[in-house]
């Protein structure tokens, strides 16, 4: 019955498989729209890294929301599977984390003329990028699969309790990013739809690549999981 | 309460009996002043602006040397465990050792600004100030410090992991200090400066509380 389960939910489903496959086409069309966008009035061409940026960087901050309900999930329920999906949100989120910053910077150096600016909201993406290089480096570091699950839980869910915190500090400390494209307290809309809508392609594609690719991380470290088992 | 007074005492006669631990971190910090002001002076006002920075960067030091205090004797005595068996809840344990972080941070800190006033010549009219500002920011960095040091307390490699772990947390807590104190060696009066002071208290009440609900669950098994 165990082995049965473990295999159960080991087992690279199609629906994974499918939900990556439909994000990877979605990107491509994505790109495609992006690509054929009008140009924006200020920055011309340049602009059109924002269909990459925004939903990237949005995409960080769900994974930050998304560990920080597993890490919570884990530590009230002790299952191993919330601490498998915590973990993979986690490195999935990493990544989306590092390309933020990085097409942060690749936008700011042609429109602020810097690469980097010391903005609340690149301030604190970096400050949680790092804080999730620990997160990892801590699971690497600890062999025993409950004490590390416990571990990472605390670490993610103090990380993300912070990301208020640090915006707010920096935001005081000094302030010169873009208004938002959609101010998230009144829900008024501040581009064209022509440049909206290969926007929210992208992010609707990049979701489900994310979550394809924390499904399949979970799948792998469940293998893992009951492979160190046997 | 007795019980985590008792706590922070005892682990303050051992650090004070050791010698090796507290006195070695307030001449290390000594020797960094030194090197520090050598980089940025001998002008004065180069100094001077240098000073909040140095203070807090340098107490962020000591504060990663010290956090692995909190729990070292424990873990080298095997008393941890002692400590895990004692009947009721488990958060008198954090509380105690916070305590006692907080304790060592504050008396580490207190040397500090007086060896920043003198050899970066930090105006010292709002000493007050400071020391609130101190104190403030001591809680903030222990909080975070001794349950990071609690949940790594058996683990090998921590010396490295826990700074990793302990930075990017404290970044609005050393951030919020530096801004205050810079405001106060600069004249702005305090009424300017209270938004500061507000997210130091909001980052301590906030931290304290998660961290003391959480560390129970870092400790078992």
């Amino acid at each position: 019955m165990q082995l049965a389960r473990s295999e159960q939910t080991s087992r690279l489903d199609g629906l994974t498989m499918s939900i990556l496959g439909l994000g990877g086409l979605g990107a491509a069309v994505g790109f495609f729209m992006a690509m054929t966008a009008p140009p924006d009035v200020g920055q011309g061409f340049v602009a059109r890294i924002f269909h990459v940026h925004v939903p990237v960087a949005w995409i960080a901050y769900l994974a930050s929301f998304t560990a920080l309900g597993y890490s919570i999930a884990y530590l009230v329920r002790r299952k191993s599977r919330h601490d498998r999906v915590a973990a993979a949100t986690v490195e999935v989120g990493l990544i989306f984390m590092g390309l933020t910053l990085v097409t942060g910077m690749l936008w700011a150096r042609p429109t602020w003329g810097v690469y980097w600016e010391w903005e609340p909201r690149l301030t604190t993406s970096a400050i949680l990028f790092a804080i999730y290089v620990g997160y990892v480096v801590v699971r690497g570091a600890i062999e025993d699969p409950e004490l590390r699950a416990k571990a990472a839980a605390g670490i993610a869910i103090l990380g993300s309790i912070n990301v208020p915190i640090s915006y707010m500090s920096v935001r005081w400390w000094r302030s010169i990013h873009q208004t938002q494209s959609i101010d998230l307290s009144t829900g008024r809309i501040m581009v064209d739809t022509a440049i909206l809508i290969p926007m929210l392609v992208n992010l609707a594609a990049f979701t489900l690549l994310f979550v394809g690719l924390v499904r399949l991380r979970s799948i792998i470290a469940a293998r893992q999981a009951a492979r160190e088992e046997v | 309460m007795r019980r985590v007074l008792w706590l922070a005492w005892r682990d303050l006669v051992l650090e004070f009996r050791g010698r090796t631990g507290i006195l070695s971190v307030v001449f290390f910090l000594a020797v960094m002043l030194f090197i520090l002001a050598m980089a940025f002076g001998p002008n004065q006002q180069d100094l001077q602006s240098a000073a909040p920075g140095v203070l807090w960067v340098a107490l962020a030091f000591a504060g990663s040397l010290l956090a692995g205090r909190a729990f070292g004797l424990e873990i080298e005595d095997g008393t941890l465990d002692d400590l895990l068996l004692t009947a009721g809840s488990r958060e008198w344990i954090y509380f105690g050792k916070l305590l006692f972080q907080f304790a060592l941070l504050v008396m580490v800190g207190l040397a500090l600004l007086v060896l920043t006033a003198g050899l970066f010549y930090l105006p010292m009219q709002h000493w007050n100030w400071y020391v609130i500002t101190l104190l403030l920011g001591s809680l903030g960095y222990a909080a975070i410090s001794t349950f990071y040091a609690g949940m790594l307390a058996r683990l090998r490699g921590r010396e490295i992991l826990l700074p990793l772990l302990l930075f990017p947390l404290v970044i609005p807590v050393v951030l919020a200090a530096v801004r205050l104190t810079q405001g106060l060696a600069e004249g702005i009066p305090i009424s300017e400066l209270s938004d500061w002071l507000r997210l130091l208290l909001v980052f301590n009440i906030v931290y304290v509380t998660v961290c003391a609900i959480l560390f129970p669950a870092m400790l078992e098994g």
